[in-house]
């Protein structure tokens, strides 16, 4: 009788969860690949003492225990491979045997295993004799915590293979969730850029999320989402800044930002409530010019104009002040997030989230069957913005200081570009878009600006490129975001995971055909 | 006793008059059809009795009582479901969703209930589905519970509508052309359908052009022409009248239909 409720999560989530197994097995390679090679990027000041099984294979002869570098170096190799071995799998439309499943997760759990003890040896034992001399600058802990990670989901992905397909999003969860909570760990010999870096990514997770709720389920293109993260850090800014002489705590904050950003997400979803698309999206436009230039005209005199709010509190727990542990403000905005996380999860297949559902779907058939369609719209605002006055208060925390210039347009369209990067409408999806997005301002344009140096100095192999050094990869970020969009659309329109109904309307594509497609030249 | 009431309605587009002054009622457990040439305002007369359209002049009345001016969901609310001519199904959404839809404004759940999954909450929601999969095996639907609308077929579409409308608990069903684009076992079905609906107590009132489903089934036969109400009565008056036949086939023409 209730077989049916196996349907909606049958083929078309298993579509998702494929494309979890892949980006999960594609990180795995990545993160023992960056295990491998991290020694390379990171400046020989960062000491720290691990192991580089490059070196066993680069700069032997080394003591006997080089035996055990060998044996990791390949383990890492079949690992990092593995993802070609089931590419050629698929486009020879020949399964890989189950044997090779097994074999995976063999070499993971060795490799895991081997992994702990050399670092044991080395680290603790600090057994020359046994590996030669260590080069202490070639090696990190980071490289260390990298590639026990990517074995453990290497693990993960080809030993339970059958679990990850038919669970994509907790699978997803199991893999996720523990590398956000053991970052700091991981990175605790980075500066604490790192941390600042993650906590950003995560407030911008949070927008994302936010905006999911507006664009994804309602289906409320909304352009001017940056003001309701304007006033939500605004609002948590005057309550904990000498501005107004009242310091209260960030969380209480949260729910203030939240507060006061939902009512506004509700005002200024008001007057659009006859508007729909292309139209929908200018008015939102206009909000979202409107309220950054309200702050820099100092309104009420309460945003400080220009300079905006300073010496905003570092939050504090306790004895805990976050602002000199910055891991702690990190795992805070992390625990808010995963909570985040969860309610809109629920919401999203609540009564309400079918309401905004069928919003998005056919306004007028929604109304006529019994959808008030104000309060449900509204909600959606106030959802929405309510999620970004808590990026709000944690970005007031986190930067300490707040000026209109941080909520222009550009966040706006950065935030869509998560949204549409990771799939819009699909939780999971969101949370990877902005990841990857934030990621690669955040880490990889930096790190591109030091790599650059570092290959192109005299000697290095990039030489003959000596204007590379100069190229300030970080001022790029849009072009990050052109490619990314440009790509996405071309090559996967839906997000990197696309929601179930935007998958189905793809590949249903009638709505959308182009004359080329119609003429079989697309 | 009338369940719905049309007093002098009105329904003006700019210059348009697109239903003129039209008055008829309909009573509990009748079965009423309203039928006329295309652009004679059938779906107009819809729209105004459901909401979508404020009136121009006029009243509707539920129960003696106006609602005129109310919104869509607040007469959905009072008792009145409807389908419409064009499908509009929620797409992307299952079927058995489209129908948790309709039950939307009678469940208890509030948002909260909804964020904290509170065991209110999931018990609702668990008999809110079984009741709509119920509905559904009622109406033939339950292989498609698991289906997004649009991936069913044309027909199936149809009383996948049907079962919305009457997921939301009405005592007055509108349907806008139920038998369009039907086959004619569909269209069976369909009668059937409609029979079965108004046994359990239902006031039916719907657009049809198709004949043989309109003069099978209804009680009475309500005809526009250009806004205005030209004929009202039975099956057997209305097909002999000569100002439907006019209205349908043009003057002179009604005299050949007789002898055909």
């Amino acid at each position: 009788m209730l077989s049916f409720l196996r349907i909606p999560s049958g083929p078309a989530q298993r579509g998702q969860s494929a494309a979890v197994f892949w980006i999960v097995a594609v990180t795995a390679s990545g993160m023992l690949l960056m295990g491998w090679l991290l020694p390379w990027f990171v400046e020989p000041t960062s000491s720290g003492i691990g192991f580089s099984p490059q070196d066993a294979v680069l700069s032997a002869p080394m003591g006997p225990g080089a035996f055990l570098l060998y044996v990791l170096a390949v383990t890492m190799l079949l690992l990092v491979l593995s993802p070609l071995a089931e590419i050629a799998a698929g486009i020879t439309k020949r399964p890989l045997p189950l044997i090779a499943d097994r074999v995976r997760l063999v070499v993971a759990v060795v490799g895991f295993v081997l992994t702990l003890v050399v670092w044991f040896l080395i680290r603790v034992l600090n057994e020359e004799p046994l590996f030669g001399p260590i080069d202490s600058h070639t090696v990190t802990d980071s490289a260390v915590w990298l590639t026990l990670y990517g074995y453990a989901i290497a693990a993960l992905v080809y030993g339970a293979r059958r679990w990850v397909l038919a669970r994509g999003n907790v699978a997803f969860g199991a893999a996720a969730i523990p590398f956000g909570v053991l970052l700091p760990f991981m990175f605790h010999q980075a500066p604490d850029f790192l941390l600042w870096a993650a906590s950003s990514l995560a407030i911008y997770m949070l927008l994302a999320l936010g905006l999911n709720v507006v664009v994804g389920f309602a289906g409320l293109l909304d352009l001017g989402y940056a003001a309701f993260f304007a006033i939500g850090a605004y609002a948590c800014a005057s309550f904990a800044s000498p501005t107004h002489h009242i310091h209260l705590s960030l969380w209480l904050l949260i729910f203030i930002g939240a507060g006061v950003a939902s009512v506004f997400g509700a005002i200024l979803g008001a007057p659009t409530l006859r508007l729909r698309g292309d139209y929908l999206a200018i008015v939102t436009l206009g909000f979202g010019e409107i309220i950054p230039d309200l702050a820099t005209n100092n309104v009420f005199g309460l945003t400080g104009g220009p300079n905006g709010l300073s010496s905003i509190d570092q939050p504090r727990y306790g004895p805990v002040n976050f602002g000199t542990n910055p891991q702690w403000f990190y795992w805070s905005v992390l625990a808010i997030s995963v909570i985040v996380v969860i309610f809109l999860r629920n919401i999203e297949r609540s009564r309400v989230g079918r309401a905004w559902v069928a919003l998005r779907e056919d306004e007028i058939a929604a109304a006529a069957t019994g959808i008030n369609t104000t309060t449900t719209k509204l909600l959606a605002f106030a959802m929405g913005a309510s999620v970004a006055g808590v990026a709000g208060a944690f970005y007031g925390s986190l930067v300490t200081i707040v000026s209109p210039d941080d909520f222009s347009f550009a966040v706006s369209v950065a935030v869509i570009s998560m949204i549409v990067l990771g799939g819009i409408g699909n939780i999971v999806g969101v949370i990877l878009g902005s990841s990857v997005l934030t990621l690669s301002i955040f880490w990889i344009l930096p790190h591109m600006n030091e790599w650059s140096m570092t290959v192109s100095a005299p000697g290095k192999p990039l030489e003959f490129l000596p204007g590379l050094a100069t190229v300030n990869f970080t001022q790029y970020t849009y072009m990050v975001y052109g490619i990314a969009l440009i790509l996405m659309m071309l090559f996967r329109p839906g997000g990197l995971l696309p929601s179930r109904a935007r998958r189905v309307e793809l590949e249903a594509g009638i709505e959308s055909e182009s004359l080329a497609a119609v003429q079989g030249r697309a | 006793m009338a369940i719905l009431e049309l007093a002098g309605v009105s329904k003006r587009f700019g210059g348009l008059l697109a239903v003129s002054n039209v008055s008829f009622s309909i009573d509990q457990g009748e079965i009423i059809s309203m039928i006329g040439p295309n652009g004679a305002g059938k779906t107009t007369a819809f729209n105004c009795v459901t909401g979508l359209y404020p009136v121009s002049a006029g009243d509707v009345r539920l129960d003696g009582l106006s609602i005129n001016g109310l919104p869509p969901h607040r007469v959905t609310k009072l008792g009145i479901a409807r389908t419409f001519q064009n499908i509009r199904l929620f797409s992307y959404m299952t079927a058995v969703d489209n129908v948790m839809v309709g039950a939307h404004w009678w469940m208890k759940e509030r948002v909260w209930d909804g964020a904290l999954k509170t065991p209110r909450a999931r018990r609702e929601e668990r008999e809110v589905q079984a009741w709509a999969l119920d509905l559904l095996a009622q109406l033939e639907l339950a292989n498609y519970a698991g289906s997004y609308a649009r991936e069913l077929p044309y027909g199936l579409q149809r009383r996948l509508e049907i079962a919305r409308a009457l997921a939301t608990q009405p005592r007055l069903l509108l349907l806008d052309e139920p038998a369009a684009g039907l086959n004619a076992r569909e269209k069976n079905d369909l009668m059937a359908l409609i029979a079965r609906l108004r046994s359990e107590g239902l006031t039916i009132f719907l657009i049809e052009h198709d004949m043989r489903v309109v003069m099978e089934i209804s009680d009475r036969i309500v005809v526009l022409d250009y806004g205005e109400k030209i004929a009202e009565g039975v099956p057997t008056e209305v097909r002999t009248n000569r100002r439907v036949i006019e209205a349908y086939l043009g003057s002179g023409a009604s005299q050949e239909m007789h002898t055909t």
